[in-house]
């Protein structure tokens, strides 16, 4: 089996603020093969967004702290590198798509201005010019696959191809046409119209303008690990439809391994091949998709599922699950779900389960994991 | 609306014209202060005159004040600004002064801007620790330190040590004319290398000292909304370009974090030019603070033409200084429209 592009082991995170520790993310293990999109779900608050800022090492540590554990980045570990070392991670190494596209983009800055930004850093990397990460394995073969411009979808080649293209490949690498190049992924990224764009400031986007921009941003430099954190949340409804329809199809262009993170389970049923569930700061569940939808292997999954409209059940009434979610500096003793788990015995109040173990039955290759005392029960009891 | 030139130059305009109610406005509190608030103005002005002297001093401020002002106003507008105490007309001081006071304002700006940004950069990226608090006492001392106090320590200390004079523009008197009255922009119009050097070390302690009172503002603006700035995802977006740190925090941050401080810079230009009046006299530097603070009496005969006459400009000063630190706004901020 190939090394995997991303394992994350035993992962802790906290905040430290005054002499509250929140634990923002406790004892997260998983890991991202080559090529898949693994999602992650759970409610707002449960450190999603901690968990994918913690990968890159992007949090600011104070008041973020790791606490314990490992990421694995292409045969490193990330928690290992020296600070000044991380900027060689990212970009080419792992690329991250934000919550907020109204936010993410530099209103100082014209769009090409910060787009060309990320296809020079990838440009000088491949020729050498800005040292380059190698992690412990060698460099994964997405960075080496052919550009995308070679995607049928794409509105306009730029090069017919063959012997044609090789030059064309060439000249890349050796004096970067940055203006095509930029336009090249914002055309991908299905804009219309990209030269009128390039001089555009942010502020005189759309909130769906500036995501695409984002994800055009981070795919131009083709990193080995693509993370999005929410990518679509703060979209409205059909503009949300439309940039997730284009990830989707990006990511069977790209064929990248992703990291997508969610608090929306459609969305997530739309895009990933392996799905994580999130409660207050563990990973709950975690297994193939379609696995955990039919046969949810955790209370709070299933009431999760429950409480998500018609499409992705079968019949009943929506469902809330009663209780709120514990504040991550007063965790309950035992099961941190043991509260609002109509499963709970007087086991949980006492003893916490182990973090995800396989749950018995499931299929070797493709494990479903749980970190519930009764997951076997789980999938049987009304 | 928007942002073209023509809508920029529409804006200036606009402004300047406002300019003139806030100068009128000036010169009547000037005036009032001086000619009506003033008890028994006449001895003082004229201590060594004769009596005829004093008598035609009291019967001029014996007439109605709007009468006085009038009187007054229209010979301002016509060039005349009264007389020094030399007897010789204010004006020529005020033309030859502004000039290099503007000399001197812009080397310490300079300096404001080169050390005091970074370093308030430096504060942001280092929030809480040691360098942090390096800087704050760094500018903290600046900030308290009197300017007199600080002009007399560099010049009895710092300067001999480095070796620089604290004295004048040039060592010696110039060969060339002095067209611009600025010293470093007349040498080098002449054309003159080693009169260049002389003027720029005339320049550096009178501008530092005026620069290391001010810079606190530049430091702490810089920092506090770099500290504003960096938390946002624009920034941790730049860091997930692989870009460098110092990339990320002098390109994408502090590019940003400048549009607050630019407007905090254009407000200091009333400290500098208070500055100027103390560190002139000390460096007797030729400007237009040397000249207030003859003018205000500070060594002996306060001189009421003189002083309104400062008063005016260092106003016009502080509204040009705000109006260009408004335009550069305008200019860092592309949401800004010009209006
Ligand atoms: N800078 C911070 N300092 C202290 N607590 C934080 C900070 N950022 C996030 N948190 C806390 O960490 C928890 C997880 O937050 P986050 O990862 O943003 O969740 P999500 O992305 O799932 O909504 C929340 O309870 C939040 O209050
Ligand atoms: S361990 Fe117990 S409380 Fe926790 S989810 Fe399982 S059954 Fe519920
Ligand atoms: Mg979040």
């Amino acid at each position: 089996m190939t090394d995997p592009v991303l394992s994350v082991e035993r992962l802790s995170v906290d905040y430290r603020s005054g002499t509250e520790r929140v634990h923002a993310v406790t004892d997260v293990s998983f890991t991202i093969p080559p090529g898949r999109v693994v999602g992650i779900v759970g409610e707002t608050g449960c450190g999603k967004s901690t968990l994918a800022q913690a990968i890159p090492r992007l949090l600011p540590e104070p008041p973020a702290e790791i606490v314990s554990g490992h990421i694995v980045f292409r045969g490193t570990d990330l928690v290992a590198v020296p600070r000044r070392r991380l900027p060689l991670v990212r970009g080419t190494g792992i690329g991250m798509i934000f919550q907020e596209p109204l936010n993410s983009l530099n209103p100082a800055l014209r769009v090409y201005d910060q787009v060309a930004e990320a296809v020079q850093i990838r440009h000088w990397r491949d020729i050498g010019l800005l040292p380059t990460f190698r992690g412990g394995s060698k460099p994964f073969d997405y960075s080496r696959r052919p550009l995308p411009e070679t995607s049928a979808v794409l509105s306009r080649p730029i090069t017919p191809g063959g012997a044609v293209a090789e030059k064309a490949q060439r000249r890349l690498t050796d004096r970067l046409d940055a203006r095509e190049e930029v336009l090249r992924y914002l055309r991908l990224v299905r804009i219309q119209d990209p030269e009128t764009v390039l001089d555009r400031y942010p502020h005189e986007l759309s909130g769906g303008m500036r995501q695409r921009i984002m994800i055009a941003m981070a795919l131009s430099e083709r990193p080995s690990l693509l993370i999005a954190d929410e990518p679509t949340s703060a979209l409205d409804v059909t503009i949300q439809a439309q940039v997730l329809t284009l990830m989707k199809e990006l990511i069977d262009e790209v064929q990248a391994s992703i990291l997508f993170i969610s608090h929306d389970f459609g969305v997530i049923a739309e895009i990933a091949d392996d799905l994580g569930v999130m409660y207050a700061g563990r990973l709950v569940e975690f297994g193939p998709v379609a696995d955990v939808f039919r046969t949810p292997r955790h209370p709070y999954t299933r009431g999760l599922l429950r409480a998500v409209p018609e499409r992705y059940k079968s019949d009943g009434p929506l469902e809330v699950i009663p209780g709120s979610v514990p504040h991550l500096a007063r965790l309950p003793a035992g099961c941190s779900y043991h509260p609002r788990c109509p499963l709970a015995q007087d086991l949980c109040r006492v003893d916490p389960p182990p973090a995800l173990r396989t749950v018995k039955g499931s299929a070797e290759r493709a494990p479903h994991q749980s970190a519930c005392h009764f997951a076997e029960e789980v999938g049987t009891t009304p | 609306m928007g942002r073209s030139l023509e809508d920029l130059a529409i804006f200036v305009g606009k402004r300047l014209l406002q300019l003139l109610p806030v100068l009128f406005g000036v010169i009547v509190l000037a005036f009032l202060i001086t000619h009506v608030a003033a008890i028994d103005p006449c001895p003082r002005w004229y201590p060594k005159a004769g009596h005829a002297t004093i008598m035609h001093c009291e019967a001029q401020f014996s007439r109605p004040v709007p009468v006085q002002f009038y009187d007054y106003f229209t010979q301002l507008l016509s060039g005349n600004w009264g007389t020094s105490q030399s007897g010789d007309p204010v004006l020529p001081h005020i033309l030859a002064g502004v000039p290099a006071t503007l000399e001197l304002v812009l080397a310490s700006l300079f300096l404001m801007i080169v050390i005091g940004i970074p370093l308030g950069v430096l504060g942001a990226a280092y929030a809480g620790r040691w360098a942090d608090h390096l800087v704050r006492i760094f500018y903290l001392s600046g900030w308290a330190t009197p300017t007199f106090v600080g002009a007399i320590l560099v010049v009895y200390y710092l300067a001999p040590t480095l070796g620089l004079p604290t004295s004048g523009v040039y060592s010696a008197a110039p060969p060339f004319p002095e067209r611009t009255h600025m010293s470093v922009v007349d040498a080098l119009l002449a054309g003159n290398l080693p009169y260049t050097v002389d003027a720029l070390k005339h320049l550096v302690l009178p501008a530092a000292v005026l620069a290391f009172i001010n810079m606190g503002i530049a430091t702490r603006m810089t920092r506090a909304s770099m500290l504003e700035v960096l938390p946002l995802d624009f920034v941790r977006a730049a860091r997930m370009k692989g870009l460098s740190n110092f990339v990320v925090l002098y390109k994408h941050a502090l590019r940003n974090a400048l549009i607050t401080t630019t407007t905090v810079l254009g407000v200091t230009a009333g400290g500098l030019l208070a500055g100027t009046v103390v560190i002139e006299e000390i460096f007797q530097w030729p400007g237009i603070g040397a000249y207030a603070y003859v003018s205000l009496g500070a060594t002996g005969v306060p001189n009421f033409d003189g002083a309104i006459a400062v008063v005016v400009v260092f106003a016009l000063g502080v509204v040009l200084a705000n109006l260009v630190a408004d335009i550069l706004y305008g200019i860092l901020d592309p949401r800004v429209e010009w209006r």
